[in-house]
Parts: structure tokens; C-alpha cells; sequence
């Protein structure tokens, strides 16, 4: 194969590699170089707490990753799965009227779905507190309507921890579902219509599922940086909502434990990486995308 | 007794662009901080912010000079938020011709020296000739990992006037290595219109109605426990705090504590959200003048003292300037100017004399024992003795099960 062609043919083999090289070079000392000093570290040990840890294929910091954090690798999956679903409910219909009854108030609007997280990430998640505590509007109204008991509250409980993470992630939601509907031709649905279906019918069976590819990458979007994320729960939530990003970020900076904390984050990818498969392969995004 | 500081002064800290908040969770974690402050302090309202525009306006001081290494007789120091009277470093430049290249790059303890060990255990540079840390992580670093140089006794004669309290601690004796820079007070905190009672002990505490917090700096709330359950926290071991651990756990387990946090507490204590915080005494300084139902005790078992300690990092090359640096504030004037901005309690003899000559609020602060501690308020205190390394893995780790993250 190798002299055979002419010269465009080769200057056709060689282009493609041209052009990925940039990107491998980046992908090379930015994630797989970091990815094999995190899966060396976590394979590491250490003689006292402040040695370097030397790489001794330490499996035992594997199973105290699964067996002591069970409960906050559950609780991670469990609240991050509740936000995304969340702010599906949420993103949707706002993603809906955007691109479908926007006009030209579209840019306007998607402006405003971004506008607010301008606002440093800390500050909002923090106003949550204000919002949900015990002298805020909200728990008064929900103390009034019966929903709440008087000496109940909002915060320091797993509702806030989804809702702070609801919150701060739907922009990364409603963005990619918006594409994805904007780029739907409106014939499709007129279409539909002359083949007599209802409107619900043409949303269920066109609309809907030519915006699948935004919502996978959305609910991608949302579930991975949710569940590992810790400042929500460490601000809103207690000492019984934890998530792994709490305790790799105890073990890294106050236990100073490397290795486990790297443990801890390689079984975090590992899971992630399970559950996006067998979530693409359920709505068969190959396909899709 | 980490995450203290002022939160008036923090509030006026400008928050860190975006892009450094995406960077994960070590950089994060130091804007939670602040902005838990910079809320806290909204929540108190326009007399704090008020206090806040004067910090701005010396915010960038300093030479800019490149630190550690920079120019001809620039020293970088790190401190903590708020540890600074601004002003003072330009009265320190032209006294001494030093220019000072002033960091507040120190929100936590743990947090910071996961940022300089890697350079420090490599003999790298640290571009820093001075920073500031708490008891027990100067004892970690001189003792431990001896990653500091002896300060240069010839450019410090203000060393006498060291308060003779903390001349002699036991990580180190003679005080060779480090200088205080200022210290504070562990108690309890409450807001007395929702405890609706006075409290007068950790099991006070426990029992007040409301949400209650601890701070996850684990020698203050585990000082406070061990005292309360009858453990001396002066020569701590894991076994004897056995049943400190124990009463924790049953809190944390009864939902009595539901939450582990560093000075976020300020806000939450005011506007009620909180009844009763384990809590920094500098904190409590000044909510208490805005909110007079914001009470602070050391509890009647006692309370925990601390102090954070000036180093000097074995890299540098600037000892004897950074020697002159603690010097300047060892001088009892403009300690008492550093103590009438910071606010904690200042580790110089002097310093309330000095306060009254000021006059006016600084005279004021001259009768708070928040501030000037009476002989009385320091009997009832003690501080954390040391722990070897295999101690303080067990005492971190049954910590961090209790808080929920380990």
C-alpha cells in the first residue's frame, strides 16, 4: 500500500494525522500522562504521612476506596441522577419555547438562561442559602401552606444539596437541548401533521426524539460534574449528604493520603464511565450522533 | 483553626476570576471560604460593608516585586485574609527600605501546605521568605519536616517583648523558628433569641434547641469535646479522646450537629439560621456589636487557645529581612494599630496601652477581652497539644468518619 499512490493520495493519508496531531499532543500530556501518574499514585504507598508515596501495586487502597465510601459513592450517583433528571424536567420546555416560540426574543432569552452565571459559582450556591433558610420566604410559605413543619427547614438536607446542584448546572442542560431543537426542520412536524397526527403525537415521535442527541449531552453535561461535585453539598447540605467529592478532597488535603484519594477518584471514572455507556446504549445514541 | 479570619475585612476581598474557580476542587475551596465570609458579612449589613472600603482601597499593595527571589531587598510574605493593616507595610518599606510583596494566599491550613510540600520537599523555592500557620502545622513544619530556618535573632530585639505566655511552646522551645502573629479564642457561639437560654457548656450546647454546627477544624471541636468529656486536650492521645470521639459521634448521629464548616457560620448565626456554633473568638468580636443576641462563651470546662506562628522557609534567602518584617510588628505601637484592624489578640506586651493612646474605637477594644484577654478569660483556655504522625492519622481519620467524609 505504501508507494503506490500518487501524490494527492498520500498527501490524503498524511492530513488526517496532521491535523489530529495538535489535539493528541494535548490529549497525550493532559490526560493519559495526569491519567497514569493518578493510576501509579493510586497504586502507591507510603511509609508515614509525609513521605512520597513509592508505587508498591497497592490494590488495598482500591478496596478501601469501595469498602469504607459505598454509602458517599452511592449518595454521589444518587443526587447527581436526581439533578440531572431535574433540570431535564426544567431545561426542556425552556429549551422548547426558546427555539420553537422564541422569535426574536430567542437570543434575548438564551441570554437570560446564561446571563446569571456570570455571577461567581460560590456566590450563587451560597444565595441558596439565604433562599432556603429558616427566615427565608420559601420555608415560611411552605411552613404556612402545611408542607413543612414549624420546626423544619430546607437546608442541611438532601433536597437542597439537588436543588443547589439543579441549579447550578441547568444552563449546561437547556444549551444543548436548545441546539438541538433549533436545528429541527419545521417541515418535519408539518409533515407529521399531513400524516395525521396530533400535536403531542408529532412531538412524541419527531420532535422528541430528533432532540435525543441534546438531551444525552446535556444529562452528560449535568451528571458528571454534579457527581463529583462538593461544594454543594458541603454548603447546603450536612454531615448525612456527603458525596465523594467531599471525601477525596478530606483525603487529599487533610489526611494528605495520595494514593487513596486517587483510588477514590479512579473508581469515580471508572463508575462514570459505566453508567454513560450503559445510558448511550439505552437511548441508542450511536445511532443518533 | 483554620479558616478563621475577620469576616468584615474578607467580605471586601475581591472574589478570584471564574477560570480559577473551574480549576477543581484545591483552588476551590478557598473561595467557599470567602464567599461564606463576604455573605456573612451582607447579612450584617451596612456597617460591615462600610468597613469594607477602606480595605480596598490598599489592596494591591505591595511592590509587585517578584518575591523569594525578586529584587535587592523585596521580601513575598503569605498570611492569611484580613491578617493585615495595609497601610502598615508602606510605614514598614520606608522604615527599613524593605518593600514587602504581601500575600493573602492562606485560607486554610491543610490547604496551604498542600501547596508548598511539593516544592519544599524537593528543596525547591516556595518564592516566599515568610508565612503564617497555626500551632500545629508550625510544629509539622519545623518539628516534623523541619522546613523552616531559624529567624535572625539580631534583627529582632522587639522578641522581648513577646508575650512570656507564648515564649516557650513546646514544638518550639526559645521560639527560634517562629514568632507569633496573633491568637484567638475556641468557644461556643449562640444566638440567644433562638437557644432562648444562656449556655454555659458543651452539653448546653448540645441540648440548645435549633441547628447547631461544629468546625471542621478537628483540634477545636475535638479540644472543646475532650474537655467536656474530661480529656486533657494538652497531651492528647487517641485513647484517652476515646469518649470525646464517642459524645461527637452520638451528636452527629442525633442530628444535634448537622454540620462541620469553617467561619461560614458568622451569617447563619445571625440571621438565626444557626443556634449555636463552635466558634472563633475574633468572629464573634465583631458580630456581637452589630447583634447583640449573638453571644460567644468559652464553656465552663474551658475553651481552646491558638496562635498563628510566622515562619520562614528554609528556601528562602531573605532571612534576615524577613526577620526584620516580624520585628516591625513586634514593636508594641504598631502592633496595637495591626490589633486595632485585625482584631484577634495580639501576641505583644503593650499592646492595650498603646490602644488607649490611639483612642477612640481602638480605646474600646482595649476592655474586650475578645481582644486584651483578662487574666481570667485566658485561665479558662488551653491549647492542643501536639500529636505524633501515627496519633494524628487516627485522630483525622475517626474525624472525618464522624463528619461524614472519611
Amino acid at each position: 500500500m505504501t508507494d503506490r499512490d500518487d501524490e494527492g493520495r498520500k498527501t490524503a493519508r498524511i492530513a488526517p494525522w496532521a491535523l489530529l496531531g495538535p489535539g493528541m499532543i494535548f490529549l497525550f500530556f493532559f490526560f493519559f500522562l495526569p491519567l497514569y501518574t493518578l493510576l501509579r499514585m493510586s497504586l502507591s504507598s507510603s511509609e508515614s504521612r509525609f513521605s512520597d508515596p513509592s508505587f508498591t501495586w497497592e490494590w488495598a487502597n482500591y478496596t478501601e476506596a469501595f469498602s469504607q465510601f459505598g454509602e458517599q459513592f452511592f449518595r454521589s450517583f444518587l443526587y447527581a441522577g436526581a439533578a440531572t433528571l431535574a433540570a431535564l424536567v426544567i431545561a426542556y420546555p425552556l429549551a422548547y419555547v426558546i427555539a420553537f416560540r422564541g422569535g426574536r426574543w430567542k437570543n434575548l432569552m438564551l441570554g437570560l438562561v446564561v446571563v446569571p452565571f456570570f455571577t461567581n459559582f460560590l456566590i450563587r450556591t451560597l444565595a441558596w442559602k439565604t433562599i432556603l433558610g429558616n427566615e427565608g420566604v420559601v420555608v415560611s410559605v411552605l411552613r404556612t401552606v402545611g408542607f413543612l413543619a414549624e420546626n423544619e427547614g430546607l437546608l442541611r438536607r438532601p433536597i437542597a444539596v439537588i436543588g443547589g446542584l439543579t441549579y447550578n448546572f441547568l444552563p449546561f442542560m437547556v444549551l444543548p437541548i436548545y441546539v438541538a431543537l433549533e436545528k429541527i426542520d419545521p417541515r418535519l412536524v408539518d409533515a407529521s401533521r399531513d400524516l395525521y397526527t396530533n400535536t403531542w403525537g408529532a412531538f412524541r415521535r419527531v420532535v422528541f426524539p430528533l432532540s435525543l442527541p441534546g438531551v444525552f449531552a446535556g444529562s452528560l453535561l449535568v451528571f458528571i460534574p454534579a457527581a463529583g461535585d462538593f461544594v454543594n453539598s458541603y454548603y447546603l447540605g450536612s454531615t448525612q449528604t456527603t458525596m465523594i467529592g467531599n471525601v477525596v478532597q478530606n483525603q487529599f488535603l487533610v489526611q494528605v493520603d495520595y494514593p487513596v484519594a486517587a483510588a477514590l477518584s479512579f473508581v469515580f471514572m471508572a463508575i462514570v464511565l459505566a453508567i454513560v455507556t450503559i445510558y448511550a446504549r439505552s437511548l441508542g445514541t450511536e445511532d443518533l450522533i | 483553626m483554620t479558616e478563621r479570619r475577620p469576616p468584615r475585612r474578607s467580605a471586601s476581598r475581591p472574589f478570584p476570576p471564574m477560570g480559577a474557580m473551574t480549576s477543581g476542587p484545591l483552588t476551590r475551596r478557598r473561595f467557599l471560604e470567602r464567599a461564606g465570609l463576604a455573605l456573612g458579612a451582607v447579612a450584617f449589613g451596612p456597617a460591615l460593608l462600610a468597613a469594607c472600603g477602606s480595605d480596598d482601597d490598599s489592596s494591591s499593595g505591595g511592590s509587585g516585586g517578584s518575591g523569594g527571589g525578586g529584587g535587592s531587598n523585596d521580601i513575598a510574605i503569605s498570611n492569611w485574609t484580613s491578617y493585615m493593616d495595609k497601610p502598615q507595610l508602606k510605614v514598614f518599606a520606608q522604615a527599613t527600605g524593605i518593600s514587602v510583596d504581601y500575600r493573602e494566599d492562606i485560607n486554610d491550613n491543610n490547604e496551604y501546605f498542600a501547596k508548598i510540600r511539593p516544592n519544599l520537599s524537593k528543596d525547591q523555592s516556595i518564592d516566599t521568605d515568610g508565612f503564617v500557620l497555626t500551632d500545629w502545622m508550625a510544629s509539622r513544619i519545623i518539628n516534623t519536616l523541619e522546613w523552616a530556618q531559624p529567624l535572625d535573632e539580631a534583627k529582632f530585639p522587639n522578641k522581648a517583648n513577646m508575650s512570656p505566655a507564648l515564649a516557650n511552646p513546646a514544638f518550639d522551645p526559645g521560639r527560634r523558628y517562629s514568632a507569633p502573629w496573633a491568637s484567638g479564642a475556641t468557644g461556643i457561639a449562640y444566638n440567644i433569641s433562638t437557644t432562648g437560654k444562656e449556655i454555659r457548656s458543651i452539653d448546653d450546647y448540645l441540648s440548645a434547641p435549633g441547628t447547631k454546627t461544629a468546625l471542621s477544624e478537628m483540634r477545636d471541636t475535638m479540644g472543646l469535646f475532650m474537655l467536656s468529656a474530661g480529656a486533657d486536650p494538652t497531651t492528647p492521645s487517641y485513647a484517652a479522646a476515646g469518649p470525646a470521639f464517642d459524645k461527637l459521634q452520638k451528636a452527629v448521629d442525633d442530628g444535634e450537629i448537622t454540620q462541620f464548616t469553617g467561619n461560614e457560620y458568622v451569617g447563619d448565626l445571625g440571621n438565626g439560621d444557626i443556634a449555636a456554633a463552635i466558634a472563633w473568638s475574633g468572629d464573634v468580636a465583631q458580630i456581637t456589636v452589630d447583634n447583640p443576641d449573638v453571644r460567644f462563651v468559652i464553656p465552663d470546662e474551658g475553651g481552646m487557645l491558638w496562635s498563628d506562628n510566622f515562619m520562614i522557609p528554609y528556601t528562602s534567602e531573605k532571612a534576615a529581612e524577613a526577620t526584620e518584617f516580624i520585628n516591625f510588628f513586634y514593636d508594641p505601637a504598631n502592633a496595637a494599630e495591626l490589633m486595632a484592624f485585625i482584631q484577634y489578640i495580639s501576641p505583644v506586651v503593650g499592646v492595650a496601652d498603646q490602644l488607649r493612646t490611639i483612642g477612640g474605637e481602638a480605646a474600646e477594644l482595649a476592655d474586650n477581652p475578645l481582644v486584651v484577654p483578662t487574666e481570667e478569660f485566658l485561665a479558662g483556655l488551653t491549647i492542643f497539644g501536639s500529636l505524633d504522625d501515627e496519633e494524628e492519622v487516627k485522630f483525622d481519620t475517626r474525624f472525618a468518619e464522624i463528619s461524614g467524609s472519611g
